[in-house]
């Protein structure tokens, strides 16, 4: 068994990049069990030696209050932890050190890493290492992580830890002082009479947690046979202390605690100079200055959604057409049948469904990343954080709200930078209601067949500001009905600004990348196989249909047209095929079903024969948005695509003429199309970051819900206003 | 001047300094505070307020950090000149 050496410190301490040039490539992400808080672990190899690596959440205590603590304190707690390594900010040394009280009454050795040495030299703060050294009773080595300094001398230290060479690990307590000792020793001795309570964790530890009122300590003591007698010691000594020392044991603990890290930074360090002209200080005098931080701000915002979705939109397009190519060629050169159909119209699809997202997900988290790791997400989080508090969500919920406009599917990975776990989980629960540009094209074709140009830009740009209305109506509703008591605490930090390790970022954004298409891509693909399953059957193994068709081909090319209009009429056959395959499929079966719901909102009037018809291509307008136009053109047995010199394509010609929908029922198919459903990318996306099926389902049925009530409402105004 | 009464954080100005009386906020609040250094006694400085009004910005500890005004009204400090 190789030892497991866990990584622990603060946010914004340097972690990540000690954990990655510690392991280089050789990691693996996963999620921690039972919760949505990324797990990262690796080896490495020193001397012939192999070691394992855990990366803990960044946190600032153990408390267990957040998801992320909760996660790092029961990794800690683990007997699977041999050795933990506090990765401490040697220019933020004070704070930092408050953690390392906790870690040092694990019970486990401990090893300290200072980082960001040179951010400290920078700000004036010399270091003696040695009284450090002998004051956390543990060694300490001192590192630049962004410059693999000091990674070397780690690996060694770490490899004569593993062999059993520990003389510099001396077990180091902090004094909590005459009167809180005497107490602990108290409930240190209660916890000791149930053996497996103190087995499973230091009495001393348990007993400090119980002093600080900690949720989980409670937990644990609730199952334990002697509750009742530790129960009744921990009020005595509540009591005692708060008549002696005159406040809660939480202030009192904290306090001793910063008192001990106080007294060791004041021993082992020099005091920092005025940071008032730091080069942070004086990049926050303009970016978050009162007047010009908000126009940066919407600067910024700009340029990673335009890299995000205009550059990123040139692989994606490649894809698509790559793919769009490969089907055509298999549809060519293989013989017509269900075989053909499932890889054409069912497997290749399907997997450019998914391989589709990867560019921008990668491009748009590599930018999160970026920003993150500058500190310039903190600031933008401190800029609107007053907007987005108003509405109910937390400053760092904008980006990914704003990002959902291109596409909710990376929009909702984005989300992953809100600590909180209820306010990451209402952004991710209403990012989808933010339209994305694939329902534009939808919109598109729709407004431009029943709306003047002029009329039809201000339908497409509404439909943009219900999207983002409904996101914040629904966050505040969600926030009212789902979680009581207060939002959390926005304590957030605002770390100095720093240039990030590109290293750092490419691996997060393989990572991202590569996690999508492992996790995220199978639901998308199976989700495609069975709409393609569903739009197909039982018609294409209907082998008369397929005697048919290849009749009619063969007849038109016995006809020796010329070759352009040989192509269009077996064009045409093709559509037709199409066109009758799917219009009596089992979505078009279960379209008739349906139509009778959307009836109120799609055909008022009763007007319209075909109006199940609407109901196969929002079927497989659930694989992606966009394809709601490209299976209209082929129910409608219509090209989606204009011919020269004319404005509207044949299937806006035959929307408009043929399928019954007037401006107003087209409105309402706009507004069902809008909110309906998310997309497959963005279930399964939501189905990962959400932690469960019930959230991703929850998503779908609200949608469903509100999507046919706001559709309704908008056609029942619309006719009382006299539209039609 | 008198330095006797402890004012709410949210108080202070950009610019004012102040040291940490007491926190009166309650639950996880309370300890997420006191675990980023509001402790009797800590030193820290208003250093500005976002651009829309709110949250504000201050150094505690040597870092910056920041609040909402639902958080500095809990937290009482006396003013330092």
């Amino acid at each position: 068994m190789p030892m497991v050496i866990a990584l622990a410190g603060n946010p914004n301490c340097g972690k990540t990049t000690i954990f990655n040039a510690l392991t280089g490539a050789r990691h693996h992400v996963g999620n921690w069990p039972g919760v949505t808080v990324e797990r990262r672990s690796g080896t490495f190899e020193h001397d012939g030696l192999q070691l394992e690596v855990v990366d803990l959440p960044g946190t600032y205590s153990l408390s267990a209050r957040s998801e992320d603590e909760r996660v790092a304190a029961q990794a800690l707690a683990s007997g699977e932890v041999d050795l933990v390594l506090n990765v401490l900010d040697a220019s933020n040394l004070e704070r930092n050190l408050y953690l390392s009280t906790q870690l040092m009454e694990l019970g486990k050795p401990v090893a300290f890493v200072l980082n960001m040495m040179d951010d400290a030299e920078k700000r004036g703060i010399r270091m003696d290492l040695k009284a450090l050294e002998t004051l956390l009773g543990g060694p300490v080595v001192a590192t630049v992580g962004n410059r693999e300094e000091g990674v070397g001398e780690l690996k060694s230290l770490l490899a004569a830890l593993a062999n059993g060479e520990n003389a510099r690990c001396r077990s180091i307590a902090v004094d909590y002082g005459h009167d809180i000792e005497g107490e602990l020793k108290k409930l240190e001795t209660e916890i000791q009479r149930d053996e497996t309570l103190a087995s499973s964790m230091p009495p001393r530890w348990l007993a400090l947690q119980l002093l600080e009122g900690s949720p989980a300590a409670q937990t644990a003591l609730a199952q334990s046979h002697a509750r009742t007698a530790i129960g009744q010691q921990l009020s005595r000594s509540l009591a005692f202390l708060e008549h002696h020392l005159g406040q809660d044991g939480a202030t009192l603990v904290a306090e001793r605690r910063y008192g001990f890290a106080h007294g060791l930074v004041k021993e082992v360090a020099t005091e920092a100079v005025d940071d008032r002209k730091s080069p942070t200080a004086r990049l926050d005098a303009v970016l978050t200055n009162r007047y010009l931080g908000i126009p940066i701000f919407i600067l910024i915002l700009g340029l990673v959604y335009s890299v995000s979705f205009v550059l990123g939109k040139i692989p994606q397009d490649w894809i698509a057409e790559g793919f769009k190519a490969l089907s055509t060629f298999a549809g060519d050169h293989l013989p017509t049948g269900e075989l053909t159909s499932l890889l054409v119209d069912g497997v290749i699809p399907g997997v450019s469904a998914v391989i589709v997202f990867v560019p921008v997900i990668m491009i748009l988290m590599g930018c999160i990343a970026f920003l993150e790791d500058t500190g310039y997400m903190a600031r933008a989080a401190f800029i609107m954080d007053r907007l987005m508090h108003v509405m109910g969500l937390h400053g760092k919920s904008f980006i990914p709200l704003i990002m959902g406009s291109g596409c909710n599917v990376p929009a909702i990975q984005a989300a992953r930078t809100i600590e909180s776990r209820q306010d990451r989980l209402i952004t991710i629960l209403v990012t989808p209601l933010v339209s994305c540009s694939a329902r534009l094209q939808v919109y598109i074709v729709i407004a431009g067949t029943f709306f003047t140009p002029v009329k039809a830009a201000a339908a497409i740009i509404a439909m943009h500001f219900l999207g983002l209305g409904l996101a914040v109506l629904m966050g505040r509703l969600l926030r009212s009905a789902l979680f009581h008591g207060p939002s959390s605490p926005f304590v957030m930090e605002l770390p100095p600004y720093r240039l990030p390790v590109l290293k750092s970022t490419l691996v997060h954004m393989w990572e991202k990348g590569s996690v999508f298409l492992s996790r995220a891509g199978t639901t998308i693909f199976a989700g495609a196989t069975l709409v393609w399953f569903l739009s197909r059957y039982p018609g294409i193994a209907n082998p008369e249909w397929t005697e048919e068709y290849l009749q009619q081909r063969q007849a038109v090319v016995a006809l020796q047209l010329p070759q352009a209009e040989t192509d269009s009429r077996l064009r045409d056959l093709e559509l037709a095929r199409e066109s009758r395959i799917v219009n009596s499929s089992l979505a078009a079966r279960m379209g008739q079903k349906v139509a009778p719901v959307l009836q109120p909102i799609l055909d008022p009037d009763h007007r319209r024969p075909e109006a199940w018809k609407d109901v196969i291509a929002l079927t497989a307008g659930f694989v992606a948005k966009e394809i709601v136009v490209s299976t209209m053109a082929v129910i409608h047995q219509a090209s989606d695509e204009p011919k020269p010199g004319e404005r509207l394509s044949p299937l806006q010609v035959s929307l408009r003429d043929r399928s019954g929908l007037t401006p107003l029922t087209a409105l309402a198919f706009m507004i069902f199309t809008l909110i309906y459903t998310p997309c497959l990318g963005t279930v399964a996306m939501i189905r990962r970051e959400a932690g469960s099926w019930g959230w991703a389902g929850f998503t779908i049925a609200y949608g469903l819900v509100l999507g046919w009530g706001l559709a309704w409402s908008a056609v029942t105004v619309g006719r009382w206003m006299g539209f039609a | 001047m008198t330095q006797n009464l402890p004012i709410p954080l949210s108080l202070l100005q950009p610019g004012d300094q102040g040291e940490v009386v007491q926190v009166k906020a309650q639950g996880p609040i309370r300890q997420r505070l006191l675990e980023m250094g509001f402790i009797r006694g800590a030193l820290l400085r208003v250093e500005k307020l976002a651009p829309l009004g709110d949250p504000m910005e201050l150094v505690i500890k040597g870092y910056h950090l920041s609040l909402r005004r639902e958080e500095s009204v809990c937290i009482f400090v006396h003013r330092v000149a």
